[in-house]
């Protein structure tokens, strides 16, 4: 048992989404850092999509209510386990009783913005419609398809279990950094109404800061930068999008959709963030700046693969660790 | 013992050209270390215990538990995980040893001051390599 004892706002039980249900107009909602997640889940020897626990908002405080391994990978909060200091991106042993406090995101140019909290077997909540993610716009999954309250308490499913903990990982942020001009950066594939952008806004938009206005959250993230401007006026009917896509109102000022995008829309798309660096974006705070590198198809697919590398390189090595002889617990 | 005895002259043939200050090896049969002292290669006697330094004091010795890039503080983090005069306890992490990805932690073996940090941040160090100097409380 993890009871949640600080007010919450906006925590939510997240696992790596509900796909396959766009078609119903079902978003599919997730981790906004996937990687994270995934990472944490590795570290646990928990399967990759396991429920966690994901934290925008801090500080945030549970109690473990028995013995649980828990991980926690994202945003270094300066965690603590009963005041006593707890290392980033690593596997931990509460004991019962013990209470877990995180407090602000650290780290200066490297500060993320959402923690993930895994925990041995993953947060033991209903699947709905092939996932545990918390679909906050449906009110369904997660817990009570809703955002966690202080009193909450939610069940690890492998609480009690011996679990290696002790160790950790080097974050994906240091092993796979992307920059551009000294600012963080994802790439960017043009998307469908591209074309029909001005040619000094397109220049623009690769060229150019962007600031993540504090109109950003899962939904989407509003920029602010140069405003991009159609060669003519684009009225398009509502089609399917997808998080990662770039769309662009009349104000000018791009939105990139997020994990609860709503699965229509009708405004042009500039282009679409790759799937490889979404989680990149997931912990991009609000208030910071970043950049877009044009990118195309073939980049796409190696990026991803490059990611997939690092899993499988983590999965490997952490297996070997789990498996090898003296175990700290 | 024996087996590893005749190897002697062998491995300190081979040390002499090189930069190895000290040379350990174990087997089933036995342990060989052996030293330079000036240009030449000497057999030095087998330590007795893990935790007797090499400058002979009270010291205890905290070697690598693996072969890894040793840090002295997460990598996330700007602060060392223990500073020179600094009072740690049995068990706490003293520094990590970097395999890939993998971050493990280098513990101390019992409380202790640290009276020395050995090898510098982000340098490989193989099995066994002193890392940190602990002075016993």
């Amino acid at each position: 048992m993890i009871e949640v004892l600080s007010s919450a706002a906006l925590a939510t039980v997240q696992d790596l989404g509900r796909t396959g249900s766009l078609r119903w107009g079902v978003g599919t909602s997730g981790a906004m850092d996937n990687l994270a997640l995934a990472a944490g889940n590795l570290l646990l020897g928990n399967a990759l999509g396991a429920a966690a626990i994901e934290i925008p908002v801090f500080p945030f405080k549970v109690r473990f209510g028995e013995d649980c391994a828990f991980a926690l990978t994202g945003a270094d909060c300066a965690a603590r386990l009963d005041g006593q200091p707890l290392l980033p991106w690593w596997v931990h042993q509460a004991r019962a009783g013990q209470v877990l406090a995180l407090g602000l995101p650290q780290g200066g140019a490297q500060r993320g913005t959402r923690a993930m909290l895994c925990v041995a077997g993953g947060v033991d909540v209903p699947e709905v419609l092939g996932s545990r993610s918390t679909q906050l716009r449906g009110a369904f999954g997660g817990h009570e398809g809703r955002s966690l309250r202080r009193g909450d308490v939610l069940r690890a499913a492998g609480a009690g279990a011996a679990c290696k903990t002790g160790f950790g990982l080097v974050p994906p942020a240091l092993a796979m950094p992307l920059e551009r001009d000294g600012l963080p950066a994802v790439r960017v594939l043009p998307a469908a109404e591209y074309a029909g952008f001005d040619p000094a806004s397109r220049s623009a938009f690769w060229a150019g800061e962007w600031k993540i206005t504090s109109q950003s959250d899962r939904y989407g993230y509003r920029l602010e930068g140069e405003a991009l401007r159609p060669i003519a006026p684009m009225e398009l009917r509502s089609h399917g999008i997808v998080p990662g896509v770039i769309q662009v109102p009349h104000s000018g000022q791009p939105i990139i959709q997020m994990r609860d995008a709503q699965p229509s829309g009708g405004y042009p798309k500039f282009g679409t963030v790759i799937e490889a660096d979404m989680w990149r974006l997931g912990q991009a705070p609000i208030g910071s700046r970043m950049r877009f590198i044009e990118t195309g198809w073939d980049e796409a697919v190696a990026a991803l693969d490059e990611v997939r590398a690092w899993l499988d390189k983590v999965a490997r090595m952490v297996e070997l660790h789990r498996a090898a002889p003296g175990a700290r617990r | 013992m024996r087996d590893v005895a005749l190897h002697a002259s062998l491995f300190a043939a081979w040390l002499a050209d090189t930069d190895i200050g000290l040379f350990e090896l174990r087997t089933p049969n036995g342990t060989l270390r052996l030293g330079r002292q000036g240009d030449d290669i000497v057999e030095l006697p087998v330590e007795p215990s893990d935790a007797q330094g090499a400058a002979g004091a009270a010291l205890v010795t905290v070697k690598a538990p693996t072969v890894g890039i040793f840090l002295n503080g997460h990598p996330l983090g700007n602060a060392p995980l223990v500073r020179i005069g600094e009072r740690v306890a049995a068990g706490q992490t003293v520094g990590l040893m970097q395999i890939g990805p993998l971050l493990l932690p280098v513990a101390a073996a019992e409380a202790g001051k640290i009276a020395a940090v050995c090898v510098g941040h982000g340098l490989s160090a193989g099995y066994g390599t002193p890392l940190v100097e602990l002075q016993p409380l």
